[in-house]
């Protein structure tokens, strides 16, 4: 009887920590343009040291203002869908729920769809046209959250089954929607929304919108670690778990609006990035076991790893074009989970 | 502050004045319920007003046929529904207004599992007992260990406690369950049909650590069954439903009446005095 | 007590490793260079075709080019020396493909961009995105935008282009030429009834072109009206409302139309595309692909389009005598089409070999 400590989670938590960070430092090295270690080692020394002026602009502009703030959203990107993937599956006890499958990302994609044919006929400023997209993204997925939990309620409170199937119906009639508009694109268009829905880290973010990933992120997984204890209950059971002392709706609540702000927030600024909400905490689960106070702090890793790899993979396979991030994690991922799951079972 | 303190005390104060004096614990009293399915039809279902009492060290069994209600009295005495009239009171306290973590301290559930969605090993299982005792973000402590680890030895599987719980045999199951429940220290026992799928020695295992659990930590015992033999023999109270109504409470000799009986059972049956000194009910074949 | 040291050493990294995160997070905020030390360059604000106003340093040295037709321009106007870098699919002339390459049109490499130094880039609203062009103008790079919708509009772009790259002499020449070349061709083809044609993108579905493009435009100056008369750009036309129309012809764009021949005897095979009397009769006329690109290689593709449509046009008269064509006005004097100023005629004359109307 070995149950979880406190030392064990940091040991594990620490081990991913480090993977992450080499991952990291990999991925700044690699890109469609050479960047040497050295040179590399000394620029992110400077950045730290806030000397910015001593930055070499051969590699300094490359790398600290393209790269690294690509490979940080990655980060956050990957660890959102992680941790919304690994909620979503303890919340609607299904092994097949994905980030995507209550409807957030059709929502937020459709929210796109609009702002994009939209930006035409608004004279805005180029500052806030940037904002366009990811604003009408985000809109359009909290529209969906709203009205997926409103039809998924019974007397009252979130039921699972419900919520399923009204996520699914949902997530099909927005589909629809997306497909009749995609015909009315231009070519370019159809184009980039097409990446778009691939899953995109290229665009650059304004500030404000980092700030609120950032918060977004660290309050939304805060949240839902919190219920940590109380979702390795839920697993048991919904009864089992009311009759254990968790208080279901509240928990049920709390992780519905936590799991769906992280996925609404990763798709509006990089798309839908397939496989990565619903591959890693199954990975993770294999490999550290189903305690959610341990699940979800390696999922997080997990994902922002495997995301940072699909990213620097998607910028160099055929380099100088760009592969779409959404494509690498499922070549990736697919196999390496068959891997582990024929493992486990022999 | 204060008045969680205060809380705190008055319940420890009545717990033990029970335990000592042998004062009645559970109290249900003219406890009503119905359900439908909309807000606005007739009620499909309804449990007319019940009352019974039960002592520490006490085993209630909850008898009658399917859809009779036994289910749904079960649920009101755990707290989980609201009833319609009446009041459940455990050591003075309404059963329903405790919130469900302080409820999870003094009633343990012991419900046919539903599927595990991924499996977990025993002493996992049994440990999340011990969750109504923590914060938010809680490890466990070595006291939680200790206590599980205890649980599973009062009803006999300590060696089940690295086993995977979807690789154990349903009786084994039962009894993780049951020590689950046990690692929750908790005043009142509710069973609801716990030997439904089990071998007839798997049953009487069952309800044999019962009664000396019961007796041991001076648990109250209620158990749900259609079991009428198994009831006769371990209750010391049973509690007989037909469709909602109580028809009567009581020790088994005086409930297992033979018209009584076949009126709720609605099958031919024969009461005889067993060699325990407890009633014993056969079938008798249709003519 | 090793495991609390382990511990301790473990938090103590941890902690390491989220303040760099966190201190590369907030230094990753802004563009944090400073450009190599050179005299201060002078500026000049233009305003491109969307409506944005860039500052361009003055003068251009190095450009990057986002769409095969601006880089066909950069070459029609003799700047090619400046190009240092342009898109995979930027084929045309064939020296192009040995420009760096920074990626696709939609999706191009910003490091690859960045990494060439561009003073200006050059894009065009109908196939770059618009978080392409602000991405780079956050990393201190401006994009100039074209966006032409007819052939006129073509000419004027290239114009306009040129002067912005502080030549505009080059590009004046350059578009009265054009302009000469299109009047030529139009002298030919306006007293002649307007062929109706189903120009064909895409065949499964079966896609054309709308009205408001420049591929409408440039069929029209071709003596060719399209059947489809639609608002949007890419029309998914229904064949059945083709073959209610009977196009006289239909015109493919194809680099090698080796297989173009072959490709329709496949459609004289298939049901619907039976019905057409083009189809049965061969009635077919396939360009180079030069048509699909608002660039100036668009006049040639159209003086070839007119000429496999309107052959009678176009017979050389070296005497005037000879009256096979029965059209009176046929221009007496400026025979030959081939007429063109030094400057930029490379690579106007690029009339691709293949093709011809194929009345069989």
């Amino acid at each position: 009887m070995r149950p979880l400590t406190f030392s064990r989670l940091l040991l594990r938590c620490g081990i991913l920590a480090a993977i992450l960070f080499a991952v990291v430092i990999v991925a700044l090295k690699f890109g469609a343009v050479r960047v040497s270690l050295y040179g590399l080692g000394l620029d992110l020394i400077h950045v730290m040291l806030r000397q910015n002026s001593v930055i070499s602009s051969e590699y300094g502009m490359i790398v600290i203002d393209i790269r690294l703030p690509r490979i940080l959203l990655a980060v956050v990107v990957g660890a959102s869908l992680s941790v919304a993937g690994t909620s979503f599956q303890a919340l609607l006890r299904n092994p097949l729920a994905d980030p995507y499958v209550l409807g957030v990302s059709s929502g937020a994609a459709l929210g796109a769809i609009l702002a994009l044919i939209a930006e035409p006929h608004l004279a805005l400023s180029p500052s806030f046209t940037a904002l366009l997209t990811p604003l009408g993204a985000f809109l359009g997925a909290a529209a969906t959250i709203t009205v997926v939990y409103f039809l998924g309620r019974r007397e009252g409170q979130i039921d699972s089954g419900t919520l399923l199937l009204a996520g699914i119906v949902s997530a099909s009639f927005l589909s629809a929607i997306i497909m009749f508009l995609m015909t009315t694109l231009t070519g370019r268009d159809f184009r980039g929304m097409a990446f778009w829905l691939m899953g995109d880290l290229s665009t650059s973010l304004q500030e404000s919108v980092r700030w609120v990933l950032g918060a977004g992120f660290i309050i939304a997984t805060g949240a839902i670690y919190t219920t940590a204890s109380d979702l390795n209950l839920l697993l048991s059971g919904e009864k089992e778990a009311m009759h254990l002392g968790v208080d279901v709706p509240r928990v049920r609540l709390v992780v519905y609006i936590a799991a769906s702000l992280l996925t609404g927030l990763a798709v509006s600024v990089s798309g839908a990035i397939g496989y990565v909400g619903l591959l890693v905490p199954h990975v993770m689960r294999l490999i550290f076991g189903s305690d959610h106070r341990i699940l979800i702090p390696t999922a997080a890793f997990g994902g922002a790893i495997a995301v940072v790899l699909a990213d620097t993979l998607a910028r160099t396979v055929v380099a100088p074009s760009e592969l779409p991030v959404g494509a690498m994690t499922a070549l990736a991922g697919a196999p390496l989970f068959l891997y582990l799951l024929r493992r486990r079972l022999a | 502050m204060n008045s969680a303190a205060q809380a705190r005390t008055a319940w420890h104060n009545s717990t033990e004045a029970s335990r000592a004096t042998g004062e009645v614990r559970l109290s249900v009293e003219q406890v009503s319920y119905a359900y439908s399915a909309n807000p606005t039809q007739a009620p499909l279902f309804t449990l007319e007003a019940n009352s019974f009492q039960a002592r520490p060290g006490e085993i209630v069994a909850i008898l009658g046929p399917n859809a009779s209600g036994k289910s749904t009295l079960l649920k009101l005495i755990a707290g989980a529904l609201e009833p319609l009239s009446g009041r459940v009171l455990l050591n003075g306290f309404v059963t329903h207004s405790l919130s469900p973590r302080i409820r999870a301290q003094r009633i343990a559930m012991v419900q046919q599992e539903s599927r595990l969605l991924f499996p977990s090993r025993a002493w996992e299982f049994v440990l999340q007992g011990r969750h109504a005792y923590g914060r938010a973000l809680r490890f466990e402590t070595a006291d939680d260990v200790l206590i599980a680890k205890n649980a599973l030895a009062q009803v006999g599987a300590e060696h089940l406690s690295d086993r995977w719980m979807d690789q154990i045999s349903g009786g084994e199951k039962q009894r993780v369950i049951l020590a689950r429940a046990l690692s929750q220290q908790p005043l009142l026992l509710l069973l609801d049909e716990p030997t439904l799928h089990l071998d007839i020695g798997a049953q009487v295992d069952l309800l044999d650590a019962l009664r000396r659990l019961a007796a041991e930590n001076r648990y109250t015992v209620v158990v749900v069954t259609h079991e009428l033999n198994l009831a006769a023999e371990y209750a010391d109270q049973v509690v007989l439903l037909q469709r909602g109504k109580s028809l009567r409470v009581g020790p088994p000799a005086s409930v297992y009446q033979r018209e009584l009986l076949e009126q709720v059972f609605q099958t031919p049956l024969s009461v005889e005095l067993g060699s325990s000194g407890r009633p014993r009910v056969s079938v008798l074949p249709g003519t | 007590m090793q495991q609390v040291f382990t511990a301790r050493m473990l938090r103590a990294a941890c902690a390491a490793a989220n303040l760099f995160f966190c201190a590369c997070l907030l230094h990753a905020q802004a563009p944090s260079t400073v450009p190599a030390v050179a005299p201060a360059p002078t500026f000049r604000e233009i305003l491109d075709e969307t409506g944005r106003t860039i500052r361009v340093p003055q003068p251009v040295h190095r450009i990057v080019s986002l769409a095969p037709s601006l880089t066909e321009t950069i070459y029609d106007l003799g700047f090619q020396d400046r190009l240092v870098g342009d898109t995979d699919y930027c084929d045309f002339p064939p020296e192009a493909q040995k420009k760096s390459k920074v990626g696709g049109a939609v999706n191009p490499s910003l490091e690859a961009i960045a990494a060439l130094h561009p003073d200006l880039v050059l894009v065009t609203k109908s196939l770059n995105r618009l978080e392409t062009v602000l991405s780079l103008a956050e990393l201190g790079i401006p994009s100039y935008a074209t966006d032409p919708h007819t052939v006129a509009e073509i000419i004027s772009s290239t114009e306009r282009l040129s002067e912005v790259l502080g030549a505009p002499e080059v590009g004046t020449t350059l578009a009265k030429e054009m302009q000469r070349r299109l009047a030529d061709t139009q002298h030919r083809v306006a007293p002649l009834p307007a062929r109706r044609v189903l120009f064909v993108v895409w065949r499964e579905p079966l896609i054309s072109v709308g009205r408001d493009t420049f591929i409408a435009d440039a069929l029209q100056h071709a003596g060719a009206v399209s059947i489809v008369d639609s608002g949007q750009s890419w029309p998914q036309v229904n064949l059945e409302e083709v073959v209610r129309q009977q196009p006289e012809f239909l015109i493919f764009a194809q680099s090698h139309s080796e297989a173009a021949p072959a490709d329709v005897d496949v459609l004289a095979n298939l049901p619907g595309w039976r019905g057409l009397e083009a189809v049965r009769n061969r009635r077919y006329a396939v360009v180079s692909d030069a048509v699909n690109r608002p660039a100036p290689r668009i006049v040639s593709a159209i003086e070839d389009l007119a000429k496999q449509l309107h052959p009678e046009a176009f017979l050389e008269k070296p005497e005037t005598g000879n009256d096979k064509a029965d059209k009176p006005n046929s221009p007496p004097a400026d025979n030959s089409p081939r007429s063109i100023s030094p400057i930029a005629s490379a690579h106007l004359n690029s009339i691709p070999a293949e093709g011809g109307a194929c009345d069989r």
